[in-house]
């Protein structure tokens, strides 16, 4: 297992770098020139051409990208092009909101999610499967943003019960929380709809399996065939696609923290584009990816540690 | 056993989370900006609306533009307006500061009395191009401290009160910085703590988050109604929206469409303004890009758009037609349609006529126009009517969609034969010089700016009006200027686009809502929140 995990890792790293040399080239392509956006339509081009030269932007690009992997080796990610301030500090505010909005979310996927496509498999083509797969479509067919906006205007402003946008503050945990219900929600029912249908499938097709009517035939109850014989065995692709879903999920916080303007890193990157804060977008997609690479590794791991054959 | 824990976490994590909000401070307003975050807090490089409203709050100029009404100016950090004297040949005006006003206290700088000391330093910081984003607007001024409470201003070309005062007024290069603040702090601390002598004081700043205001309990107009502001930066209107129907926050930027407008409208306890000044979309013809360069096909453009058609975009009251470059409603200088229908030169709609121009000139069967939009809405619109418009006459224009600020490069680069600009600028002056003085010409011009059209006719009239210290007289040579503008149809004013607010309906502003150059509602010492 640890040779495993090793070579995970070691795997992890020319991925991460390839996506960070991607990611710098990327943002210098976006149209537009920070210089510009910062100062405005107004501002003379004598104004604007200091501006740049200020930013450090006349560099050759190998130079910038030099520079920047350097900076990178070093833990520093540098200052915002436009406001001048840290984006370590900023991405340390911001990380929280972020993870707590994911880590709950895929816990409300998974919660709801498996037990809802497990039930659905046993009963299947009976009321529960049917109400079961109409409300997983539905969720698949919904983007989070609109769902993020029914949920408000059902939960903040018809009935008043939460708040409709913000982080809340650090300092009060209540407030956190509450601020947290519906951003996490939303992304939680939206993943619920997949691991739900996937799990249904993944259950059928084991429990037509002729392990599991041997088991049946040694007398074993149904919930242990249900769920340490059928269960166990779906869970391999299960915990694949929930990986990639955590992935996918981590793109549709972006929205959803737009939507319900929470300061995560989602906010944070759609107001570096706006701004065209090419060092404060390239450092958030660092972390993005750094993101990315450690649901993919953590996937990776889970399924060696859930089916054996893989580590071989 | 697991299932009861996991019922009793589930349970204690919905109590924490439906628990009542614990109450905000007292007579904090909440104010949702359309934006991701701030661009700069340094007056003298604020130029977006999120920072211009933010720093409308801190800062001073020696005067103001009147709270709702930007076309009054009033005494600000100078008790009084003052009357411009001539010594040796050149134009002087000396201003007599305020006793007590007290610069706010900042890190490491205890507050302290605002003297001449910090105009002369804020007015030359103005000046410099590394310093400020409005130098071009400073060049032939110099500034002198006499005595602690006495500024003096030397032009080097004498100017009308109209074009002085917006220099010195509450706006771009005219707000005042505390000049052991700004040294203390840096180019680079300026950005994100400002300090002025305004109602409201800096507290905090959060990226892409928001900026927390405090009452300057010394201000010298009185300590403000409300205890503090706290701004918050969201991006997406239907955040906003719902934030104020939640009573998350008290006041928002609105979209300037009227669908939108009645919505909120129908919405109780919520009240939508809707004011000036109104940002002008004028259409710029380039008149040395081929067939523009025939006067009777720019005619004809004019004559095949319908203003009620742009208006209709955006409905009546958030977008007006305007019929001159400088728009009447807010400015001296500008030209109203019955000014000008006599002359037959507001362009009334005549699709036939155009068809005949068009003929006259050798394209009976009209061209293709290649030309970039930006993304944003109130420009995309109105690229898309006018491409809908002229294809009635023949015209095709094929529009291509770009992100914002790359439409700019594009257009200062004559990639637009046809170029709508939407812009609002403090004079006449400003605006005839950004957009049809020939040192402006895009590309070529000696110092280019806006003149898309590459118009050179009019420098002369746009000179003499600058220096032009009688009134009257200074009007009458912008409205001739505007005259050989529309017989030479170099550029066709569209509309201007006002500002919509939403509010709750506690919020009192203190002022009555006509125009505002900050582009917000203007929040003073006398905004409050009604119980």
């Amino acid at each position: 297992m640890v040779r495993y995990v090793a070579q995970r890792l070691l795997f992890s790293i020319p991925v991460f770098l390839g996506v960070v040399t991607i990611v710098f080239f990327v943002v210098r392509v976006i149209p537009g020139d920070p210089a510009t956006a910062a100062l405005g339509d107004y501002a003379s081009k004598e104004a604007v051409e200091a501006l740049r030269q200020r930013m450090g932007l006349e560099a050759p690009l190998p130079v910038q990208y030099l520079r920047f992997l350097g900076d990178l080796l070093r833990g520093d990610l540098g200052v915002s092009l436009i406001t001048g301030a840290s984006i370590r500090e900023q991405i340390t505010h911001a990380l929280p909101y972020t993870l707590e909005l994911t880590v709950v979310a895929i816990l409300i996927g998974s919660v709801l999610g498996i037990p809802i496509g497990v039930h659905t498999a046993i009963r299947r083509n009976r009321l529960a499967d049917y109400v079961g797969r109409v409300l997983s479509l539905t969720g698949l067919s919904v983007p989070a943003f609109y769902l993020g906006i029914l949920l408000i205007l059902l939960l903040a402003i018809r009935f008043q019960w939460l708040p409709a946008v913000g982080g809340g503050g650090r300092d009060d945990l209540a407030e956190t929380a509450r601020h947290l219900v519906l951003p996490a929600l939303t992304l939680g029912l939206v993943m619920t709809a997949s691991v739900a249908r996937l799990t249904r499938s993944a259950m059928l097709n084991v429990l037509g399996q002729d392990y599991v009517r041997t088991a049946r035939a040694k007398g074993l109850r149904e919930a242990v065939v249900r769920l340490r014989h059928a269960l166990r065995s779906a869970l391999i692709p299960i915990v694949s696609i929930t990986g990639i879903w955590a992935v996918s999920l981590v793109g549709d916080s972006v929205t959803v923290e737009v939507v319900f303007a929470r300061p995560g890193l989602g906010k944070m990157m759609v107001g570096a584009i706006l701004q065209r804060d090419y060092t404060a977008l390239q450092s958030i997609m660092v972390v993005y990816t750094a993101f990315v690479v450690a649901i993919n590794l953590a996937t990776d791991l889970i399924y060696g540690w859930v089916d054996p054959r893989i580590r071989h | 056993m697991t299932g009861k824990l996991v019922l009793a976490i589930l349970l204690t994590a919905a109590g924490l989370a439906l628990a009542p909000t614990p109450g905000r401070a007292a007579g904090i307003l909440r104010f949702g900006q359309n934006a991701a975050d701030i661009g700069s807090l340094d007056p003298h490089f604020a130029t977006g609306t999120q920072d211009r409203s933010l720093v409308d709050m801190v800062f001073n100029g020696l005067v103001r533009y009147k709270p709702g009404d930007g076309s009054v100016f009033e005494p600000d950090l100078a008790p009084s307006l003052p009357a411009p004297k001539t010594e040796g040949g050149k134009q002087t005006w000396t201003f007599q500061l305020r006793k007590g006003v007290q610069c706010h206290a900042a890190d490491g700088v205890p507050a302290y009395e605002l003297t001449s000391e910090d105009v002369v330093y804020s007015l030359q910081k103005s000046a410099d191009k590394n310093r400020s984003a409005y130098a071009a607007d400073y060049t032939g001024m110099t500034v002198e401290a006499p005595d602690a409470q006495t500024v003096k201003i030397t032009l080097d070309k004498p100017l009308s009160p109209v074009l002085f005062f917006p220099k010195v007024a509450n706006y771009s290069g005219g707000f005042i910085v505390c000049k052991r603040a700004a040294e203390k702090l840096g180019a680079a601390g300026l950005k994100t703590r400002p300090v002025g002598t305004g109602p409201f004081m800096f507290k905090s700043y959060s990226p892409q988050e928001r900026v927390q205001l405090v009452a300057n309990p010394a201000y010298f107009r009185g300590k403000p109604q409300l205890d503090g502001i706290d701004f918050r930066y969201m991006p997406d209107l239907s955040s906003r929206e719902l934030a104020l129907r939640n009573g998350q926050l008290e006041v928002i930027n609105g979209a300037p469409d009227k669908a939108w407008v009645d919505k909120m409208k129908g919405v109780a306890a919520v009240k939508v303004d809707v004011f000036g000044v109104g940002e002008v979309a004028v259409l710029n013809l380039r008149t040395t890009a081929p067939p523009l360069d025939k006067v009777e096909v720019r005619k004809a453009i004019a004559h095949a758009l319908d203003r009620e058609e742009f208006q209709a975009l955006f409905g009546r009251g958030i977008a007006e037609n305007v019929y001159s470059p400088v728009p009447a409603r807010f400015l001296p200088g500008g030209l109203t349609r019955e000014e000008l229908a006599p002359k037959g030169l507001d362009y009334p709609t005549d699709r036939e006529k155009a068809k005949k121009l068009l003929a006259q000139a050798g394209f009976p069967n009209g061209f293709p126009l290649e030309m970039n939009t930006s993304e944003m809405t109130s420009y995309r619109v109105l690229y898309e009517s006018m491409q809908a418009q002229l294809a009635k006459v023949g015209i095709h224009v094929n529009v291509r969609m770009v992100d914002h600020s790359t439409m700019h490069s594009l257009i200062r680069k004559d990639a637009n034969p046809l170029v709508i600009y939407i812009a609002w600028r403090p004079n006449a002056d400003v605006y005839l010089t950004q957009f049809f003085h020939s040192d402006s010409i895009v590309v070529t011009g000696k110092k280019p700016n806006t003149n898309f059209a590459h118009y050179d006719k009019i420098d002369d009239l746009i000179e003499r009006a600058r220096v032009e210290t009688d009134a009257a007289k200074q009007v009458a040579l912008w409205k001739q200027a505007q005259l050989r503008i529309l017989e030479d149809m170099v550029a066709y004013p569209i509309q201007y686009q006002n500002q919509v607010y939403a509010r709750s309906a506690a919020v009192d502003y203190g002022h009555d809502l006509v125009s505002v150059l900050a582009l917000y509602p203007g929040i003073t010492e006398k905004t409050r929140l009604l119980k």
